[in-house]
């Protein structure tokens, strides 16, 4: 893979890329590094990727990978990023749902950043994937290839995080 | 749509990112990987073909072992694909040195340099400003004789080597590769690590004296493995450090100076933004890291003088996910045990947050006693 292979996948992938680093990474500096680390790891590792059927799943496995390795880096900036404003997004909202039905409701601004704030209290086992799935647009086959796990246990950690997502709001909102 | 499709859907345009990157990030991105694609190719397919030369060559000339152990310049130029410079290593104006130097954990051996101008088939932006450039070749081996990793090895690269030119008279931190819009290529043969050194042409510089440094623990220049003299000009490699430090004299031909042009180059160096100053934003990326970091060790030293908030001291307790859950006067902390700290560490956790009001700075400390409780205290930082 040469610079120009390397210019249209970036700019075929670099949005989804760049929006599932987001979510890890919760910052804009912190994405910019982790989504510019992804794809110098990948030109170290392009061999891989040009065997790759799937671009996208790979760059994202690599930022995944690379997060896991950083993460005591990224642990150590997020200190000084305030956990307590999610959790004061959250506390400021009551849960919608209460009275109404899902049928009916409007996915309000305020009720996406509930579920977001939800979904980044998760275990990084249930948060990846959901990212991956929900974020960076990937089927459950290729968050299985990406992560090297079967299908149905992308399926099962899938499931687990929309329960637990749900439960956190449901409580949040007594 | 059921129940389960529609909470499908809610996730989905709850969780899309609407984050982008600007494209001022991807085209300093592409362009990072540019330079370093210049800089350190990765040849795995020659490596493969030339392990198997070498294994050919061994089982024909078994009993030639230390004049051919080593590739020459030449070889080492033609692995690494550049032809033209394969035979300008051949030619009368290269110097063949095979200089040997122990230290530290590896030996290595500075086999030959050559200067000119088109010694390359693919001309990059530092050769169409300076024609003249300077190539040497080194290789590295490890003392215990084991081999060094291959490029597509983990280990590679792990244990960062400095190689570069100094003249005598010129600050090193300011005169070096990185400076004199220098690189290098890398290969691994036969677990001979060779290094193919360029940078703008040394001959100029010649009745000066140039060195060739290198020194291992650090991919740029380090102060700690050298010293420079600057009544006497000399660079000298400090004893006291712990990884390698070496100076080679390089033999230029005194003949080929020109002291005039050195100088005009030296000029405009001193004019060209340092690489240190932000124009790299590698090197600047560093910057605020180490800034980042080097804040968060101040804050770090606030806290033994700091004020513990004694209401502030208390157990913290544990979510469904197990992570120790603390909070206090609406600071509240999430974070995993295996993130405060390590596996039968007790005391406090090295993992600090820090939260700043009104330039007031304070701290969340963990601890852990041998029971296992872990309690979280807020101190103000004065």
């Amino acid at each position: 893979m040469d610079i120009e292979a390397l210019g249209n996948l970036v700019q075929l992938h670099g949005k989804a890329i760049y929006g599932f680093c987001y979510k890890l990474a919760g910052n804009k500096a912190d994405t910019d590094d982790l989504y510019q680390e992804t794809f110098l790891k990948a030109i170290e590792v392009r061999h891989k990727l040009d065997a790759s059927q799937n671009p996208k799943g790979f760059l994202i496995s690599i930022a995944v990978g690379l997060r896991k390795n950083n993460r005591r880096k990224w642990a150590r900036r997020q200190r000084i990023a305030p956990i307590a404003e999610l959790n004061e997004a959250v506390d400021k909202h009551s849960w919608p749902y209460s009275n109404e039905t899902p049928e009916d409701a409007v996915l309000s601004q305020e009720l996406r950043g509930m579920i977001q704030a939800a979904a980044d209290r998760l275990d990084d086992r249930l948060r990846i994937p959901l990212y991956m799935h929900y974020t960076a647009e990937m089927s459950i086959d290729e968050v299985a290839s990406a992560l090297r796990i079967p299908s149905g246990t992308v399926k099962s950690r899938l499931s687990r995080a929309r329960e637990a997502v749900k439960k956190m709001l449901e409580v949040e909102s007594l | 749509m059921n129940e389960s499709e529609k909470w499908d859907r809610l996730f989905k345009e709850a969780l899309a990112s609407t984050a982008e990157p600007d494209e001022e990030l991807n085209e300093r991105m592409l362009n990072r990987i540019k330079e370093r694609s210049r800089r350190m190719p990765v040849f795995r397919k020659r490596i493969s073909i030339a392990v198997l030369v070498a294994v050919c060559t061994l089982v024909m000339s078994i009993t030639a072992v230390a004049a051919t152990q080593f590739f020459n310049p030449k070889q080492v130029a033609e692995h690494l694909g550049k032809d033209i410079l394969a035979k300008a290593f051949e030619s009368k104006d290269a110097i063949e040195i095979n200089q040997t130097v122990a230290s530290g954990d590896y030996s290595y051996t500075l086999h030959g340099i050559v200067s000119g101008a088109g010694l390359e088939e693919m001309n990059s932006s530092a050769q169409t400003v300076n024609p003249a450039r300077t190539y040497a070749v080194l290789s590295i081996t490890r003392q215990d004789g084991k081999p060094m990793p291959a490029t597509s090895d983990a280990e590679y690269g792990k244990v960062p080597f400095f190689v570069s030119p100094l003249i005598k008279g010129q600050k090193p931190w300011q005169v070096n590769i990185m400076t004199m819009h220098g690189g290098y290529s890398e290969t691994v043969i036969d677990g001979i690590m060779y290094r193919l050194i360029e940078c703008d042409g040394l001959e100029m510089f010649a009745d000066r004296g140039v060195y060739l440094a290198v020194s291992s623990g650090e991919s740029f220049y380090n102060s700690e493995a050298f010293a420079y003299n600057e009544s006497t000009g000399e660079v000298k490699p400090n004893a006291d450090y712990k990884g390698t430090s070496i100076l080679f004299d390089l033999p230029l031909d005194k003949a080929k100076a020109d002291h005039a042009k050195a100088e005009a180059y030296l000029k405009k160096m001193r004019n060209e933004p340092s690489p240190k100053t932000g124009a790299d934003p590698e090197t600047a990326s560093n910057d605020a890291e180490a800034d980042m970091v080097k804040k968060m060790d101040e804050l770090k030293n606030k806290i033994p003088d700091g004020e513990i908030i004694p209401e502030s001291v208390k157990e913290v307790t544990y979510d469904d996910l197990g992570r120790a859950i603390y909070e206090y006067d609406g600071w509240k902390s999430a974070l995993s045990v295996d993130m405060l700290f390590t596996e039968g560490q007790t005391g406090y956790s090295d993992a600090v947050q820090f939260s700043e009001a009104n330039g007031n700075y304070m701290a969340l400390q963990f601890a852990r006693d041998e029971k296992g409780v872990i309690t979280g205290r807020v101190i103000n930082l004065k």
